[in-house]
């Protein structure tokens, strides 16, 4: 393909992935009226105060706290565990671990909205309804098969070598791990933390269940309230929107420099 | 200090356990008892009695199911191919130096990192007819004859869902597939230009084989995702005109809410089937053209 034909392609491409973020920054900056558009204008109205409104209204500030403290835990704990269960399975063959990483294999491909129901009740029993503790439990566990595959594959591809200088260090092969092998998973961490905590940031399914009241809402349930309480106030709808997305959008930029090198590694060798 | 030492030594044979123990409380056990569920006519209220394969049996001579049923494998036939082919297209495009290598990625990739249900959001205000962005596109270019009501609409509506989920989310197929594309060795493409094979040959028989660990990732992920697809159609239609755009796991938190208890655990099994079945015939069918770099 030509050089310039080429341009043109990716600049359109680039341009047709950024409509609805244009669409949802044009919204989130016009003033509430009957008609979306009156007139057609490129350019909003720049009513700042949307976002006021918005962050009043849908304690929006409170479900970025929540959504926070939920995926952070979540993150946290998926990337501790996981990463721990990974070393295992890659480097100690037995029976054990070959169990668990083959359990974990088969539930990758169970969508989580099958075991709603028992979980209800579980989560009943335990008293985990509207709290955040046993939504960071409940969201990690469900995002670790995925997260163990990944970090396994990934693990399976560096060298023993270095765990063994470690070793004959003095080391032993649990805190060879954690002062080692960690500092060389800065890839498959990064891929970890974009697709798990970006999922969990924008649960819906499960949180819709387990988070019912107002002060437990996460960013998701606040933006869709907008949507179904108020008859879609879209200019608010929009700046919630967009202020629940700033942190994403944040996390997503920082850890997706090696974003492409963990997912080399840790889903397609191994 | 001994023991202390001891206990240090062996402690990475049961490093595996703390991850199968939180999953084990919050996904296996559930999952044992939906089985147990599903075999029940629980309404979350009074005492549930056994009934057998009741339930699956009523799942089978109802119309509302059924519906549900086609909607979810005519999503997930559109979808899956579509994200698969768009997400290569546009890796082999992109996959070459140039400046702005990073930014461009980022750009492609930013829809996947919106909630759904927001996406589904910003897309029904797009195609809202007679007054939406589209709308006044049209407009712009006096074609307003274009536009149409086709969230509201049944023969149109599952279609535009497809289409929205497959923009929404071909960045991340597009992201597996650059992967793959980099572990190919440079090598390779050099040797087939000088054995003089065009850019359509050495396609289909270099790159696409070496791909294969990608198109496997990318086919099963979109399977699972597709087949149990969700918040794009609560956001884009609830499901509605009628039922001719609600799936399988709508029609399972639907009759949960209704305290269909049993049979909503029943439907939901029958899903994780409809799931698993295809991802075992796609995997066994690929198996053997892998291939040993």
């Amino acid at each position: 393909m030509k050089k310039t034909s080429w341009y043109i392609v990716v600049t359109l491409i680039s341009l047709v992935s950024l409509v609805p973020f244009y669409v949802l920054l044009f919204l989130s900056l016009k003033s509430p009226s009957l008609t979306f558009f009156e007139g057609f204008s490129p350019l909003p109205d720049f009513r700042f105060l949307n976002y006021s409104e918005a962050w009043v209204s849908a304690k929006i500030g409170r479900a970025i706290f929540n959504s926070f403290i939920i995926t952070s835990g979540a993150v946290l704990i998926i990337v501790l565990l996981s990463s721990s269960a990974g070393y295992a399975i890659a480097r100690f063959t037995n029976k054990m671990n070959k169990i668990i990483f083959y359990t974990f294999l088969v539930c990758m491909m169970i969508p989580a909205i099958i075991i709603t129901v028992p979980l209800y009740t579980l989560m009943k029993t335990i008293d985990g309804i509207n709290t955040h503790w046993a939504m960071v439990l409940l969201t990690a566990s469900t995002a670790l098969p995925f997260a163990v595959f990944l970090y396994t594959n990934f693990i399976r591809s560096l060298p023993k070598e270095i765990e063994e200088s470690a070793i004959i260090d003095g080391c032993t092969y649990f805190t060879a791990f954690w002062r080692v092998t960690f500092h060389f998973m800065k890839p498959v961490t990064s891929a970890v933390i974009i697709l798990t905590g970006l999922g969990i940031w924008n649960n819906y399914g499960q949180a819709v269940f387990f988070l019912q009241s107002q002060e437990m809402q996460t960013v998701p349930l606040a933006v869709s309230m907008f949507f179904q309480k108020y008859g879609a106030q879209w200019n608010l709808m929009a700046a919630a929107a967009v202020i629940g997305l700033g942190p994403a959008v944040l996390a997503f930029l920082i850890f997706q420099r090696y974003f492409i090198k963990g997912i080399t590694a840790g889903a397609l060798k191994g | 200090m001994i023991l202390f030492h001891k206990l240090n030594t062996n402690l990475h044979r049961v490093m595996a356990i703390p991850a199968i123990i939180l999953f084990g409380l919050f996904f296996i056990y559930p999952l044992a008892q939906g089985v147990g569920i599903s075999l029940t006519d629980s309404n979350g209220m009074t005492t549930p009695n056994f009934v057998g394969f009741q339930n699956f049996i009523d799942f089978f001579h109802d119309d509302r199911a059924k519906t549900d049923v086609y909607n979810t494998v005519f999503f997930a036939l559109g979808s899956a191919p579509l994200l698969n082919i768009f997400g290569l297209m546009y890796a082999l495009l992109l996959d070459r130096p140039y400046r702005g290598k990073a930014i461009v990625r980022a750009i492609v990739y930013l829809p996947a990192v919106i909630s759904p249900l927001i996406m589904g959001y910003i897309w029904y205000f797009i195609l809202q007819p007679g007054r939406g962005f589209l709308y006044h596109v049209f407009e712009q270019l006096n074609l307003q004859a274009m536009d149409g009501n086709w969230l509201g609409d049944s023969s149109t509506a599952l279609k535009v869902i497809i289409l929205v989920n497959v923009w929404q989310f071909v960045g991340m197929t597009m992201i597996i597939y650059l992967a793959g594309l980099q572990s190919i060795p440079q090598e390779i493409y050099e040797a087939s230009r000088m054995d003089g094979a065009g850019y359509f040959i050495t396609l289909r028989y270099i790159t696409l084989p070496l791909l294969y660990p990608s198109i496997q990732i990318n086919v099963v992920t979109n399977i699972i995702g597709s087949l149990s697809v969700f918040e794009i159609i609560i956001a884009l239609t609830e499901g509605g005109p009628g039922y001719s755009t609600e799936s399988l796991s709508i029609y399972i938190l639907r009759m949960l809410y209704g305290s269909f208890t049993g049979y909503s655990t029943a439907v939901a099994l029958i899903l994780f089937v409809m799931i698993i079945v295809p991802v075992l015939i796609f995997l066994k069918l690929t198996r053997r053209h892998e291939i040993e770099m």
